[in-house]
């Protein structure tokens, strides 16, 4: 851990110093991946081995000490931000190939140290270690969305990073404070242990602020709206870092108030997380499905991941409060696993989105098609990824997503029937989602890969010289995940044990590669089993075909097309079109303006264009957003007179000041 | 079958034969394409009445299909507008072997229309035509009668006649 | 049982492939016409080929070539020369070659 620390800083200095030339970037991007390797080890090792002790590394009197710790949760985020860092390694040099200049160097040097604080937030010990590393990593990856300053959506959506993210930090500094001051104690395991001396409203608050703060970051709704604002316009290796990873941070947040720090709550606490995760996860689809930017598409995408993740961690939580120990152990653990499955597939993507951006100079699905052609391997492996995130089997984002439903369709455990309604509801929400899922990522992967080409620039698209090592090697591991699932799973069940204190691993993995959701007698499948099943299945028809091919001679003749002249890319589905059925479905959420404007009353063509236009009302802006920023602008102008600019009644207002406090403590 | 009228050879038993394997191919099971180049839809009504009951074309086993892939006989009507020889040579390629091509109505064999810069006057030049019917439009029975030669259950009558009246006029 | 199965049994067979006994409304369908040779002279050749808009009839020295096939059965040519052309009654008239669709009639009624 210490080396990959190390192994970014140096990369960082590599970069501001030599990041203007082509070879200071590859020097900077090996280094930077030889940290990942080790990060990936490391925190494989945390998996295994169980919280490491702490260590003390400095600190001041004003600060308190800096203590590290490598938890057991952190494992797998540590080992996630490895394996980003490397993919990202590998993709960095050829993404920014055509202009190697001082501020290449200077966002390289950034996201390295981005990178080095992430990790200083997931191993940090004690309460100020976390906080000042997570204030790092945020304003450390608003320089990584400010890129390109000069452009009009760059600023607005850094913008609304900073902003948000440091009302999230008000939040989780509260939520620290009551738990440090409760307890006496900076030091996260020691807070862990003496929870109980928290009081229940106390805790209640407590685990509602880190909620709210931690929220902010990971993107739950309604506090998600500078998500699609802020991923899209960062360059892709920065945006596949921040949605893969930076997320996650919020997660790792979240999981670690509700299952280490506060593991004992009422049981409308895990209900409320995962009513906010269902509804994260539905409400996140529906908007991905409305965007004609494949950024923005892969933003809210990220948000319905979220959303998903969630939901598991509070359904474990209502789960625990009705005694279901290895039902909580196993959603936390099937949630921790969606966590590295979708790190994976999610990066990747934002990778491609890159490379397709840099290969036709457009994020618009609509001046896509036919990529498939013209870019051969990377089609291939977005198709891989994209199989990933729609969960289908037999990828990682199916095995995931069904353990998340076998640890729902328990609920009945619970034995209260209307929590065991309320999880199944939830349940019901988390299929709506999988089934847009797959229809978004259709969409999402057909438009741009499938088709024609519906502008020049698409059909003169070229992979040639465009990175792709590392979506490779995101596609590799997202095959990994899923057909070695059970070996993930092992790994996660042991740091469970360490986490949680209930020993999974003979119910989950009952020696033959199949995965049982902590009940034997509720259901069980293979993944690695399910694989080799569709992978035989398919080669089936192969061989009839193969066997029974006509000896004759035969004619190969085009498909038929009923005859016309030629096909032309605007027959084709467009983006918005292609979704158009759930914007009809769903107009009360989307609540479409459509404004039609044309130059007379003639009919359409004849006295020159009609420019349609329709936007769906961005509602937690406009009802959530901004009443609150018109109460502070409000409450700014009240208090505003004080700064009248009058010595005099600056002199006035130190002496009442100074009075007041004589009066307080005298009394 | 295709491609074998009009060629100008004349090996008999060669033909037979092949008559007797459209005979055992298509004589019970025919799927029939239609296909109207530019016609007036006169054709195209009658042959719609052939799937009427009066004629009812279903019970000799004989259907009318969409899809030239699923198509063995191809009834094209009409004088063959230019604009359309695009795809009326992509439907006839888009049928598998062995087909069968049918020229319906006097547009068709060459009347009406004369060739201009617009139809090619007839369909003789852009199909291999096995069957010709004759009609301004062909009645049903007609057309019945030409699809029934076409598979080779009925006998061809017309070479026989004459069309030379021997006495008073009706 | 229903009465339609009853006239069955009692007439035979209702259905064949191809009519076995002409069709009655056959009668009244236009068909193309039939030439009568003694009465055809050179003259009344050019008249019926002037007047056959669909350039089926043409005259090849004292041969009147009609092609079937190009005949929309107008009646123009009865009208013409009522003496000469008359409804052939044939409308069975699918042909396995075009050439069988070309019949030639000899001019048989002198010249004039």
């Amino acid at each position: 851990m210490a080396g990959a620390a190390a192994a970014w800083g140096l990369a960082a200095l590599i970069a501001l110093t030599c990041g203007f030339a082509r070879a200071g970037i590859r020097a900077c991007c090996a280094v930077s991946g030889l940290g990942g390797a080790a990060a990936l080890a490391a925190g494989v090792s945390a998996l295994l081995s169980g919280n490491s002790r702490v260590v003390t590394a400095g600190g001041s009197v004003v600060v308190g000490t800096l203590q590290l710790q490598a938890t057991s949760l952190a494992g797998v985020f540590v080992a996630l931000l490895g394996l980003i860092a490397v993919a990202t390694a590998l993709y960095a040099p050829r993404y920014h190939d055509d202009e190697p200049s001082r501020p290449t160097g200077l966002y390289l040097a950034v996201l390295n140290l981005a990178v080095l604080a992430s990790l200083a937030v997931l191993v940090a010990g004690n309460v100020v270690t976390f906080l000042v590393a997570w204030e790092t990593m945020a304003l450390l990856c608003y320089l990584l969305i400010l890129r390109r300053p000069r452009r009009g959506e760059v600023a607005v959506g850094a913008f609304w990073f900073l902003a948000l993210s440091e009302v999230g930090f008000v939040a989780i500094v509260a939520a620290f404070l009551i738990l440090a001051a409760k307890t006496h104690t900076t030091q996260l395991d020691l807070i862990a242990a003496r929870a109980h001396l928290v009081s229940g409203d106390w805790r209640v608050a407590a685990y509602l602020l880190a909620l709210t703060g931690f929220g902010f970051k990971a993107g739950l709704v309604p506090l998600h709206v500078w998500l699609p604002e802020a991923h899209p316009v960062a360059p892709a290796d920065g945006s596949a870092f921040l949605s893969g990873l930076i997320t996650k941070l919020g997660v790792y947040g979240i999981a670690l108030f509700g299952f280490v720090l506060l593991p004992d709550g009422p049981a409308w606490r895990g209900i409320l997380t995962m009513g906010v995760g269902a509804l994260t996860a539905a409400i996140g689809i529906l908007y991905a499905l409305n965007e004609r930017d494949i950024k923005r598409f892969l933003a809210f995408s990220t948000i319905e991941n979220i959303g998903i993740i969630v939901t598991a961690f509070g359904a474990a939580m209502t789960f625990l409060a009705y005694g279901q120990r290895s039902l909580w152990a196993f959603l936390l653990l099937v949630g921790l696993y969606h966590v590295a499955n979708h790190g994976s597939y999610k990066t990747l993507l934002f990778q491609e989105a890159g490379v397709i951006e840099h290969a036709t100079g457009t994020r618009d699905f609509d001046r896509l098609g036919g990529l498939a052609h013209r870019m051969p391997r990377s089609s291939v492996i977005t198709f891989l990824g994209t199989l990933g995130i729609a969960a289908l089997p037999p990828l990682n984002g199916f095995v995931s997503e069904w353990l998340i439903f076998q640890g729902l369709f328990q609920g009945f455990r619970t034995g209260n029937h209307l929590v065991a309604i309320l999880i199944v509801i939830a349940a019901a929400i988390l299929g709506l989602t999988g089934g847009l899922a797959v229809y978004a990522f259709v969409r999402g992967y057909g438009i741009p890969f499938l088709g024609m080409p519906r502008t020049r620039q698409a059909a003169a698209a070229s992979e040639a010289r465009q990175p792709q090592a590392g979506p490779a090697l995101l596609a590799v591991a997202c095959v990994a995940l899923a057909v070695g699932a059970p070996v993930m799973l092992a790994g996660l069940a042991r740091a469970m044990r360490t986490v949680t204190g209930v020993t999974l691993r003979p119910v989950l993995l009952p020696g033959n590669l199949t995965v049982i959701p902590a009940h034997t007698n509720f259901a069980g499948f293979s993944p690695t089993w399910l694989t080799v099943f569709l992978l035989a299945v398919s080669v089936v028809p192969v061989l009839i075909y193969l066997a029974g091919r006509p000896r004759a001679a035969s004619r190969i003749e085009p498909v038929w097309d009923g005859g016309i002249v030629a096909f032309k890319p605007r027959m084709q589905y467009s983006a918005m079109t292609f979704s158009a059925p759930t914007r009809v479905m769903f107009d009360a959420l989307y609540r479409p303006s459509v404004s039609v404007h044309r130059a007379s009353d003639e009919p359409a063509g004849s006295s020159g264009p009609v420019h349609y236009e329709s936007e769906a009302t961005p509602i937690f802006e406009r009802y959530l957003y901004r009443p609150v920023v018109r109460a502070f602008e409000w409450l700014a102008d009240v208090v505003r007179p004080i700064q009248s600019g009058d010595v005099n009644l600056y002199l006035f207002y130190v002496f009442a000041a100074v009075l007041v406090a004589y009066l307080v403590a005298a009394l | 079958m295709t491609g074998q009228s009009g060629t100008g050879l004349n090996v008999q038993e060669t033909s037979e034969e092949l008559r007797r394997t459209v005979t055992r191919l298509f004589g019970r099971s025919l799927h029939i394409r239609t296909l109207d180049t530019g016609s007036c839809a006169s054709c195209e009504q009658e042959i719609r009445l052939l799937a009427a009951p009066h004629y009812d074309l279903h019970r000799l086993g004989f259907f009318f299909t969409p899809a030239p892939r699923h198509a063995d006989l191809l009834m094209v009507t009409g004088p063959m507008a230019r604009v359309f020889e695009t795809a009326a040579r992509k439907t006839y390629d888009a049928m598998p072997d062995p087909k069968i091509v049918v020229a319906t109505g006097a547009c068709a064999l060459g009347g009406v229309y004369q060739p201009d810069p617009f139809t090619r006057g007839g369909v003789g030049s852009s199909f291999p035509v096995d069957v010709w019917i004759p009609g301004c439009p062909p009645s049903p029975l007609a057309l019945l009668q030409g699809l029934l030669v076409a598979v080779g259950r009925l006998a061809e009558k017309v070479k026989d006649l004459d069309f030379a009246l021997n006495g008073a006029p009706r | 049982m229903p009465l339609w199965t009853l006239r069955g049994l009692r007439r035979g067979i209702v259905t064949t492939r191809y009519p076995a006994r002409p069709d009655a409304s056959a009668a009244l369908l236009p068909t193309p016409p039939a030439f009568r040779p003694d009465v055809l002279t050179a003259g009344l050749a050019d008249r019926l080929v002037a007047v056959c808009p669909s350039r089926a009839l043409a005259r090849d020295g004292d041969l009147l070539v009609f092609d079937v096939g190009a005949c929309t059965a107008c009646g123009r040519c009865q009208a013409e020369a009522p003496q000469a052309a008359g409804d052939s009654g044939e409308f069975e008239l699918a042909a396995i070659a075009r050439e069988h669709l070309i019949k030639r009639i000899p001019l048989g009624g002198g010249l004039g």
